[in-house]
């Protein structure tokens, strides 16, 4: 055991700090730790971890001296895990209208869905539940193209959520309930090279004032910021390729049922690709090679695997760890499973987390065993190194039905 | 459907009226209605007697044996406990692995909502009328989802099909036995009783509200419910007196045959199982009214997000809740889920708690949906065992679907459904390493003879 100097500020636990991310953030250590970094690193035992002022300051250091020491007797220390394509603080409940924000028909290139992000959601702490710190939210769109930007946010509950904005233009591809795959294709190919030609035009005269929409395009075309493309065939994976290859344009792929086809091409181009490790049933003639082993299968090959939550990913999402265990089961490396959770969405969205580095933001999640076991659970949580709850709603309801009482349950509180 | 209901009373009516003249008149051919039209020629495949060894095995009565065998003679479990001695033809070493029950879902639509979901292939839901207790779902059947195959992998050796729950009565829902078939009836579960699936809440009211018909609400529901069942009294009645009659040498009018009323006149008679798709605490407590009002079971109430909150209702009325571990938000009447549901529901002296799926994608983890719930739960003060939870998946669902006698759990004389998994089946790791149904192996993760593939799947590239 390393020397430590501790300068205790004696249990002003977490509790009054528990809701608001506004409160600054007590340096703390975690020691006795065994940290899955996530990073080079790999897995550290017996290790410490510093966090100050939101950022992680020190792994493993010989002394620090903080506000605040927990001893993780060994138990299992993670980055926070970072999900992605949901719409958490953008929905409360699916078939109430007033509280869906997500989607809008008029919406376009330049829709910023993260304006309607409502941090005090009853989504967010039961998120939290597994793990979850960060998230990339997208928006969606019923039949058309361009359904808007995607957006980072962290899950602390505050109304200071929003880290990144413009974090991906969401495209969706592939099949349509109506019409044809190639104008879709083809309209996403124009839209590049209008923007493209436009760019070089303006260069030369600066007086313009650029459109929202001609700002996005540029940062895409830059590669700064990539396009987040749902599409499942294999060979609309293929036109996509030469897509990046024409542009130059960062791709990443969501949904992907069939990119196993084509794994090689793809890892060659250096895209990421999105999936749900549970997707496993040929939902079209889009998606005949959906397998729990494609998540292995991928990650074999050298793609940049990131998990998502099918389904109702939104409500589901704290399902994600789960997910990432049952891709373990069928042939992904443990710490690939970690990564595609944590430091892969990170590198692909640019999010400075997602990893137990020094100067990551300090999302820390200590588990009472395996976190991808359903068995584990959250023990302690910190978001920006800030201490936060995994209490939900749902607990509260637990709580009210089964505690005894003689008067009816809504005295119960 | 109501506007149709008034004519069809008449006729019932007129038929009781004309009978009474014609006591006298020689008999004419007693027609009595055949009540199994689509009869299953499910049957088992080959099997051998086989003796699994030295396995960590969880009955599904509620007791765990460790180091045990059980053996399965002519399709039946002949016995299960430690160091059995008997001649097999194959003997499996199952040292360091699981054994169960074959896992049973009780609220699937597979086959009804296959993959892939194209158009063509919606099938579960004839969203045309409030009460079409008169479509089986069995006639929607498409028996070569690959969803079949895949929950087989998962350990699923019965499932209930179920219609959706668009309508107030989606009309009947079909038991199979999950073998790989080219016909429904191939699969069909010999001797199953039928469901009724029944739904309350948004879904009725959403969808005819949105057409201006009853129901727009939820008075409209239990409106188009009470007067259902008032037509099926009347039409059981008719038909009663019928048979009374005919018994008594008289030659009385055949009443009107109404092919939904011979559901719902099931259900009066205890043959056909009500399986409800109901949310929420209050709705529960009135269809438990309903049911006593006209005579008949209120059945297995399915997803109940709020059943927790009137767990000792449930139990009192001897009602199975099928439930998610956690789903959720998804609609309104979703919203007030807690993840310890089943275990709160199954904590009640005589209760029924039964995990189902209603997912073609969870169907294939139930084991795990199982487990989610029985963590949860330990993480809050129960204390609750792998040999208990297995029988929400298990025993419990065997219950709520009228098989307990047949299939379920691991007892001398019981239909030889079982899985063998590779560690605790309630581990996220866990997998179905073989599968066996009536004793034939269905399913081995490691041997593709045994790996049952759609014709959909055939030759796709």
């Amino acid at each position: 055991m390393k020397k430590l100097s501790r300068s205790f500020s004696l249990s002003l636990v977490a509790a009054g700090l528990l809701v608001s991310g506004t409160v600054s953030a007590e340096s703390l250590a975690i020691i006795n730790a065994t940290l899955h970094t996530s990073s080079d690193q790999g897995v550290l035992e017996g290790a410490s971890i510093v966090m100050n002022d939101g950022k992680i300051t020190a792994i493993n250091p010989n002394d620090f001296k903080v506000d605040k020491v927990i001893d993780a007797q060994g138990q299992i220390v993670t980055p926070g895990f970072i999900a992605s394509v949901n719409q958490l603080g953008l929905v409360e409940v699916g078939a109430v209208a007033g509280s869906r924000d997500a989607g809008e028909d008029k919406a376009g290139i330049d829709f910023d869905a993260s304006l309607a992000f409502n941090p005090r959601s009853s989504l967010i702490p039961y998120a939290r539940k597994g793990g979850i710190t960060r998230d990339l939210i997208t928006p969606y769109v019923g039949d058309g193209i361009f359904a808007g930007l995607a957006s980072v946010v962290d899950l602390s509950g505050s109304f200071e959520s929003v880290n990144k904005k413009q974090a991906a233009l969401v495209v969706h591809l592939g099949e349509r309930s109506k019409g044809s795959r190639a104008f879709t294709l083809q309209t996403l190919i124009n839209k590049l090279d209008e923007h493209q030609t436009k760019a070089s035009k303006e260069a030369k005269k600066d007086d313009a004032k650029p459109s929202a929409e001609d700002t996005i395009m540029a940062k895409v075309l830059k590669g700064d910021m990539p396009l987040l493309i749902s599409v499942s065939r294999s060979a609309d994976i293929v036109e996509l390729i030469k897509v990046k290859q024409q542009f130059g344009v960062n791709i990443v792929l969501n949904g992907a049922q069939d990119a196993v086809v084509v794994k090689d091409r793809i890892a060659k181009a250096g895209i990421p690709v999105i999936i749900s490790a549970m997707d496993n049933l040929p939902g079209s003639f889009d998606s005949l090679h959906a397998s729990l082993n494609n998540a292995g299968i991928l990650e074999k090959a050298g793609v940049k695997v990131l998990l998502t939550v099918g389904g109702d990913a939104s409500h589901n999402v704290y399902q994600l760890r789960y997910d990432a265990g049952n891709a373990v089961s069928y042939g992904m490396s443990q710490q690939g499973a970690l990564k595609a959770m944590t430091s892969n969405v990170a590198d692909v969205f640019g999010i400075n987390a997602g990893s137990l580095e020094v100067g990551k933001a300090a999302d820390v999640v200590m588990w009472s065993n395996d976190p991808f076991e359903l068995s584990s659970h959250v023990n302690k949580m910190f978001i920006n190194g800030v201490e936060v709850s995994t209490e939900s709603r749902q607990d509260k309801l637990r709580e009210r039905y089964t505690t005894e009482s003689n008067m009816p349950r809504a005295y119960t509180k | 459907m109501m506007q149709k209901f008034a004519p069809s009373l008449l006729v019932v009516a007129l038929g009781v009226a004309i009978a009474g003249c014609q006591d006298n008149s020689p008999q004419d051919e007693k027609v009595t209605i055949n009540k199994n039209p689509y009869p299953s020629t499910y049957k088992a495949l080959k099997s051998t007697t086989t003796l699994i060894t030295n396995a960590t095995v969880l009955t599904g009565t509620g007791e765990r044996l460790e180091e045990a065998d059980v053996l399965l003679v002519d399709g039946k479990v002949q016995q299960v406990g430690k160091d059995l001695t008997a001649q097999a033809d194959l003997t499996i070493d199952a040292q360091g692995k699981w054994v169960t029950p074959g896992l049973i879902d009780v609220h699937s639509h597979l086959g009804a909502y296959p993959s892939p979901s194209v158009e063509s292939h919606q099938d579960g839901n004839e969203m045309t009328s409030p009460n079409t207790a008169e479509v089986w779902v069995e006639h929607s059947v498409w028996p070569q989802d690959p969803g079949f195959n895949r929950a087989r992998e998962g350990g699923i050796t019965a499932l209930q099909i179920l219609p959706g729950s668009a309508n107030l009565f989606g009309g009947r829902g079909v038991t199979l036995k999950n073998v790989p078939a080219h016909t429904m009836q191939g699969m069909k579960f010999p001797d199953a009783p039928y469901g009724l699936k029944m739904a309350c809440g948004e879904n009725p009211k959403r969808v005819y509200g949105r057409k201006g018909v009853l129901p727009s609400t939820r008075m409209g529901n239990m409106a188009g419910y009470r007067e259902a069942w008032i037509g099926a009294v009347e039409y059981k009645r008719a038909w009663d007196k019928y048979d009374t009659d005919y018994a008594a040498g008289k030659n009385p009018e055949v009443p009107h045959r109404d092919i939904k009323y011979d559901t719902l006149r099931g259900v009066l008679e205890g043959e056909v199982r009500i399986h409800n798709h109901c949310y929420k605490a209050e709705e529960m407590a009135m269809m438990i009214d309903l049911s006593k009002e006209f005579g008949y079971h209120a059945g297995t109430f399915h997803h109940g997000i709020e059943a927790y909150k009137i767990a000792d209702l449930l139990a009192e009325n001897g009602s199975c809740a099928a439930l998610w571990p956690d789903w959720w938000g998804f609609k309104m009447e979703a919203y007030d889920m807690v993840q310890e549901n089943v275990a709160i529901v199954d904590a009640v002296k005589n209760s029924c708690a039964v995990v189902h799926s209603d997912s073609d994608l969870t169907i294939q983890r139930l084991n795990q949906e199982a487990g989610k719930v029985m963590y949860r739960a330990n993480d809050n003060g129960f204390n609750i065992s792998e040999q208990h939870a297995i029988k929400w998946i298990t025993a419990n669902a065997a219950k709520s679907l009228g098989i307990e006698d047949k299939t379920g759990s691991l007892e001398a004389g019981k239909q030889a459904d079982v899985v063998i998994w590779n560690q605790s089946p309630f581990s996220v790791y866990a997998k179905a390493e073989q599968v066996f149904v009536d004793g034939a192996k269905v399913y081995d993760r490691n041997d593709s003879a045994f790996q049952a593939q759609s014709d959909f799947m055939l030759g796709q590239q």
